[in-house]
């Protein structure tokens, strides 16, 4: 069995290094995976993730444990695709991964031609409906849907509380309802009966 | 129909609480009882349950190696032409390769040809022209001194012979002069003596002529 995260922060702040090496190995994936939907962009999500690295590195000494390791990195990766998404707005640039589509997302684990299609028409609408939705709400959606953050580690990570969280995720999802519905690839809810007492 | 409710932030929060399994005993109650009575709200719970599962369709693609064959989706024809094309690269590149390597070696044996004809013209050159030119240089020489000797002697025997002529020539001419110079002195003395004469009756004729006006004149 393994150490925990603040195990090894602790083994780190102490004096060993290789602690910190266990801790990136353990969430370095995450970390880029969340600035890649943030972001849109594998090379710069690759960077966003070794830069989140350092910075938490260089910074380790002055954490204190109060929230959780991987919040606190989440936190660090959060600010710094914010920082990116603000000079990409700047500079009035688009990714050219936001433009191109990536068709492998879910050619492997779907095995019929058609089904795969329609998989990849979803995932590229689920895609472009997130990427729609305001940096508040999509911050969350990512947060939560994608990297299964409790509602306090996002408000952690996003240095907000958690009933704004919670509602934030709310309108985030109904967004993304509405935009799916108007899509065409999926039908608009009827109200259901009242469950049976 | 809309919940009248739609707008209240606790009853999102709880919702949000019982969709992501976070929702303890009390909140999943207060949810239900809300739930039991809002179609609206049974209908959103449930379209956001089917949005959830549509979200779950945007994977991460795995991060991209530096090369991954398997990656590459390539149509066969275009495989085959780039193989083709792979092949005639080569095919070709191969003979580039074997014709500038006997080019190469052709250049080389002309110059090679070329060099070994130049060394024998040159060694033929020398050949016929150093010795000749050493050997006439000898004769050239010898004949030269002997022709200079004798110039030099028949010069000198002309000198001499001019220098004879003239000390001959000189010795007639003194001679010569002498003499004349001798008759022009016996003319002279003779042609003094007649013109002192002249010169005395004069004087004396003058003289009378003075003498005789003086005595006029007294």
């Amino acid at each position: 069995m393994g150490r925990s995260d603040e195990e090894l922060v602790q083994a780190c702040q102490a004096g060993e290094k290789s602690a910190f090496d266990v801790l990136v190995a353990r969430w370095e994936d995450r970390i880029r995976g969340a600035a890649y939907r943030f972001l849109g962009s594998e090379e710069e999500a690759r960077d966003v993730a070794q830069e989140a690295f350092l910075k938490a590195y260089r910074a380790l000494g002055g954490f204190k444990g109060e929230a959780r390791f991987s919040s606190w990195l989440y936190q660090i990766a959060t600010n710094l695709c914010r920082d990116r998404l603000r000079r990409r707005k700047a500079r009035a640039t688009v990714s050219l991964e936001e433009l191109e589509e990536t068709g492998a997302e879910m050619a492997e684990t779907e095995p019929g031609a058609h089904e795969r299609l329609l998989q990849r028409d979803l995932a590229r609408a689920v895609r472009r409906a997130i990427r729609a939705l305001p940096e508040e709400q999509r911050e969350v959606v990512i947060l939560k849907e994608y990297e299964g953050l409790t509602f306090l580690e996002i408000a952690h990570a996003l240095d907000a509380p958690v009933s704004t969280v919670k509602t934030r995720l709310y309108r985030g999802l109904g967004q993304l309802r509405l935009r799916l519905e108007r899509e065409g690839l999926r039908a608009a809810a009827t109200p259901l009966p009242a469950p049976a007492k | 129909m809309e919940c009248e409710r739609i707008a209240d932030e606790r009853l999102q929060a709880d919702k949000m609480d019982l969709l992501y399994g976070e929702a303890d005993a009390e909140v999943k109650a207060r949810v239900a009882a809300h739930l039991d009575e809002c179609p609206a709200c049974r209908e959103e719970m449930e379209a956001l349950r089917g949005v959830r599962q549509e979200l779950g369709a945007w994977r991460i693609p795995s991060p991209r190696p530096a090369f991954s064959p398997r990656g590459m989706v390539v149509p066969r024809w275009l495989a085959a032409a780039a193989t083709l094309l792979l092949a005639l690269g080569g095919f070709l590149g191969v003979a580039g390769y074997v014709s500038v390597i006997r080019a190469l070696g052709a250049q080389q044996a002309r110059a090679q040809a070329l060099e070994a004809r130049q060394r024998e013209a040159s060694l033929a050159v020398e050949a016929l022209a150093v010795r000749p030119a050493a050997v006439d240089a000898e004769r050239v020489l010898a004949r030269l001194e002997t022709h200079i000797d004798e110039r030099i002697r028949a010069s000198e025997e002309r000198q001499g012979r001019a220098v004879d002529l003239r000390f001959v020539n000189w010795t007639e001419e003194i001679e010569a002069q002498r003499r004349v110079d001798l008759a022009r002195v016996a003319a002279g003395l003779s042609y003094l003596d007649g013109r002192h004469g002249e010169q005395v009756a004069r004087t004396n004729e003058l003289m009378g002529y003075v003498l005789e006006a003086a005595a006029r004149k007294r």
